[in-house]
């Protein structure tokens, strides 16, 4: 499901979404619609289309955006053979960068023609098609963590991103993460948009996104840390469509004692009704659907606590709805 | 004097298509007559676009702030099919080489351009709505 609007109550100063709750997406995205068929041989002309009949920098990045999110598939076995690549050449500068250009061809040619890419692909093309705009765009290359990233592999740095100066400001996005999902084993690639990842809290942003540049944290660089960033919980897609901040806690991995209570918090796009909030705990045979002990909610606040009665190891997934928000690990010691 | 005019024509048609890219839609066709001055000089321009290995085939350029256009041939050669007035900026992009903007002035006919390769570093882990699950030893 889009959403094309999100009302938010002001909460931070940080460059976000809400800095443009009075702008309506929706002719922009009308004409990122109306350019589906375009393709991107004659790249001025798209961009041309995509952006003569808007009147803002923020409209017309957003029609930018959203042709990229909407026509641009993830290609994952190009995805898996560049993963070994610059994994092998890790250590060898020569090699890595002998790679890289060949590569670099190949993810070109496969992106104009087939209009398949991977994530440098996608930040590039937005950032490509933003300067044929006149729109200053930049591609962020860090690290990004998904359910699926080992992290003793989070290096070297696996994954880019934009960043877009409007009205003086800097915001964040993620048109690859944001154009959908492909299924690793079948490798198959599915068009799913999730507009959170469109104009981000930076403090969202940074549980999942390291960039290699600090300063594009958009964040104060001393409470931002690579170690934070290692060590934070697991976001998936739908956390950027239901949350504004992942506040606590700040750590994937926990061990406590039984009984011991432990605190999630959070601030809510929207506020939810209580019934909404589960945790899915899986112990390694078995995963059981659970309601927090405490829930309480106030506005777009929400605190669980929780307690562990049995000694264990569980893998604990937040559910709000059935969208699957974030996981922690705890090991339940007597 | 009349330099100065024609300098001062030409400054204000720069800053004219600038901000009809932003508020005049019509502005990109063909027809128009919003551009012809008595500064136009109906330049006819051409040129070749090559990178450190040879021609390029398929460069757009493109009149900045219009959708006129051409691509280069398998030659790199292109001839722009308006005629120009110094002033007027050609885009040249191609994907996987830095755009570049060239001003024209009274003098271009021909323009000899060596596109660079993009200095750019290819990463992409997808996204993954898998849940999580530990490794376990038992």
């Amino acid at each position: 499901m889009r959403h094309l609007l999100l009302f938010i109550v002001v909460f931070q100063s940080h460059a976000q979404i809400s800095d443009f709750d009075h702008i309506n997406f929706s002719k922009a995205d009308q004409m990122a619609l109306l350019c589906k068929n375009e393709g991107l041989n004659n790249m001025p002309e798209l961009v041309y289309n995509l952006t003569s009949n808007l009147d803002t920098d923020i409209e017309r990045y957003r029609a930018i955006y959203m042709w990229v999110c909407h026509n641009i598939s993830n290609d994952y076995n190009l995805y898996l053979k560049n993963k070994r690549k610059r994994s092998k050449y890790q250590n060898d500068s020569i090699k890595l960068k002998a790679w890289n250009d060949r590569f670099k061809k190949e993810v070109f040619r496969k992106l104009l023609k087939q209009e398949r890419t991977i994530c440098t692909g996608y930040a590039y093309i937005v950032k490509e098609l933003s300067k044929l705009a006149d729109l200053d765009c930049e591609v962020i290359h860090g690290y990004g963590k998904t359910s699926m990233t080992h992290i003793d592999e989070l290096d070297p740095p696996n994954h880019s991103w934009n960043a877009i100066k409007l009205d003086g400001k800097w915001y964040l996005c993620d048109p690859t993460w944001a154009a959908g999902i492909p299924n690793p084993e079948t490798k198959i690639f599915t068009f799913e948009y999730n507009d959170g990842y469109f104009l981000s809290n930076p403090k969202l942003f940074i549980v999942n996104h390291f960039p290699e540049d600090k300063k594009w944290t958009l964040l104060d660089s001393k409470t931002n840390t690579f170690n934070g960033f290692l060590a934070a919980p697991i976001l998936y897609g739908p956390a950027y469509t239901n949350l504004i901040e992942h506040i606590a806690p700040e750590e994937m991995h926990h061990s406590v004692h039984k009984n011991e209570k432990v605190t999630f918090k959070y601030k809510l796009q929207k506020s939810v009704v209580l019934e909404s909030i589960s945790f899915l705990i899986d112990d390694g045979n078995n995963s059981k659907k659970t309601t927090p002990n405490t829930v309480s909610i106030d506005k777009q606040s929400l605190t669980l606590e929780h307690q562990f009665d049995s000694r264990g190891f569980y893998d604990v997934h937040l559910y709000i709805d059935d969208d699957l928000i974030s996981t922690y690990t705890f090991r339940v010691k007597d | 004097m009349k330099t100065q005019t024609i300098k001062k024509i030409t400054q204000i048609l720069g800053i004219v298509m600038i901000t009809a890219l932003f508020s005049c839609p019509s502005f990109a066709q063909s027809k128009d007559t919003a551009t012809t001055t008595a500064a136009d000089q109906q330049l006819t321009v051409k040129g070749k676009v090559t990178d450190d290995k040879g021609p390029l085939l398929g460069v757009n350029i493109v009149l900045k702030g219009s959708k006129v256009g051409v691509i280069t041939d398998e030659n790199g050669e292109f001839t722009f099919p308006k005629s120009l007035s110094s002033g007027d900026i050609l885009v040249f992009s191609y994907l996987g080489y830095e755009k570049q903007n060239i001003k024209i002035d009274a003098n271009t006919t021909y323009i000899n351009l060596i596109m660079s390769s993009d200095l750019v570093e290819m990463m992409g882990a997808p996204s993954s709505n898998k849940p999580y699950k530990s490794k376990r030893f038992n």
